[in-house]
This record gives C-alpha cells, sequence and structure tokens, in this order.
C-alpha cells in the first residue's frame, strides 16, 4: 500500500511528532508508515484522513501487489 | 483501540528488574548448588508429591520439601509475564503489532530448539532441557520483543 502521507504533512506544515501527537501513535510508527514499512488499521487511516481533511482514497492506495 | 489485557506500564521497570535478577539466581541455583548447600526445608502441600527420587506418590498431602527453587520460580515466572506484557511508554497499533510478530517468532524458534533437543538429547540429560522448556517460550519472547522495541524506538528521523 502506497500512501502519499510526507506530502499531506508537509502541506500542514506538521513534524512527524506533530502528526503523531495529533493521532495518538508514537513518532515512530508515523516514521514506518511514511517508509511503507507498516500498513496503518482502519481506525488509523481514518483519523489521519479525517485531521488532513481528504478522504482515505486521497492518501492511501493500493499498489498491484495487494 | 484499547487493549486490556496488557498489565499497566509502571509495573515494567520494577518486573523487568527483578525478573533478570531472579532468573540468574535460579540458574545459578541450578548450575552450582547440587549438593544443597542452601536448603530451605518446609511442610509443603502437595497434589502429587514424592519426598524422594523413587518411592510410592502421595495424593493431596503435606510433604516435606526444599522450597528455595519455588520460592525463586515463582519470581521468574510472575515478573517474567508481567514484564513481558507490560504496556509500553507509548503503546500504539504498531507496537502491537511488533509484540504480535515476536510472540509469534518466539513460539516457532522455541518448539524448533525444542523440537531438535527432543531428537537429539537422551536419558537423564533430557530433565535439563525439560527444565530449561519451562523458561524458554517467556525467555525467547522477552529477548526479541525487546530487542526489536531497541529497534523501533532507534529509527532514525527521516526528515521533518
Amino acid at each position: 500500500m502506497k500512501n502519499n502521507l510526507k506530502v499531506q504533512r508537509a502541506i500542514h506544515n506538521l513534524t512527524q511528532q506533530d502528526l503523531a501527537e495529533r493521532v495518538n501513535v508514537s513518532r515512530q510508527t508515523i516514521n514506518a508508515l511514511e517508509a511503507g514499512k507498516y500498513v496503518p488499521s482502519t481506525v488509523l487511516a481514518l483519523k489521519l484522513a479525517k485531521l488532513f481533511e481528504k478522504t482515505v482514497d486521497d492518501i492511501f492506495e493500493l499498489e498491484a501487489t495487494d | 483501540m484499547k487493549t486490556s489485557y496488557l498489565f499497566p506500564h509502571r509495573l515494567k521497570t520494577i518486573s523487568g528488574i527483578l525478573f533478570v535478577l531472579s532468573f540468574i539466581m535460579f540458574v545459578s541455583f541450578y548450575a552450582f548448588d547440587q549438593y544443597g548447600h542452601f536448603e530451605y526445608k518446609a511442610k509443603v502441600f502437595a497434589i502429587i508429591g514424592n519426598d524422594g527420587f523413587l518411592g510410592d506418590n502421595d495424593f493431596f498431602g503435606w510433604i516435606e520439601n526444599s522450597i528455595l527453587d519455588e520460592i525463586l520460580a515463582t519470581f521468574v515466572i510472575v515478573s517474567g509475564i508481567v514484564f513481558a506484557f507490560a504496556k509500553e511508554k507509548y503503546e500504539d497499533e504498531m507496537v502491537q503489532s511488533i509484540r504480535l510478530h515476536s510472540l509469534a517468532w518466539a513460539t516457532i524458534a522455541n518448539y524448533g530448539i525444542l523440537l531438535l533437543c527432543y531428537l537429539f538429547v537422551y536419558g537423564l540429560p533430557f530433565l535439563n532441557v525439560l527444565m530449561g522448556a519451562m523458561f524458554s517460550h517467556l525467555l525467547i519472547f522477552i529477548v526479541l520483543f525487546r530487542y526489536k522495541m531497541y529497534r523501533f524506538n532507534t529509527t532514525r528521523q527521516d526528515e521533518e
């Protein structure tokens, strides 16, 4: 699964730490998400989408291998 | 998401210290105290008991036994379980996934080692394997999980 969290974060001018605090996860989790090493739960994906005022589809995208 | 089966984070440090101390004492007790220098005999209630190595079993009776190893084993198991399943400082879904991953690998590794020991260790030394098997799963899980958490916590911040 691909995501453009890094871009969204840049648009909203947030650090990884800021974003982590807003959605109640650790900074490392955001880091792993951005690196594509971790697929978030539906709850976390929805929280992130809500924070960035986008739909989940705008942030997360399926890859051919999924 | 809330997980309710984990112990509070404040118990983690104290149980970790207790686990390491009692584990070292337990191992050295079995490694060095072959002749019973540190015996503390007491009457204990036994569901199945046997005073010597051979002889008849007593059922649901009181028997005399050196209880130092029982005390140590209680400390190792209780502190080990609490330490292994205490909440992390920042408990989130990724920590849960790391915990599950470690638990799965610890189980596979533990039974892999046990199978090898079962196939290649015979006779009285096999008693040592059984002894180790009581704690190996917990120990492997703790080592694996702590290592993975260490790696997780020290990941560098790519960019701000």
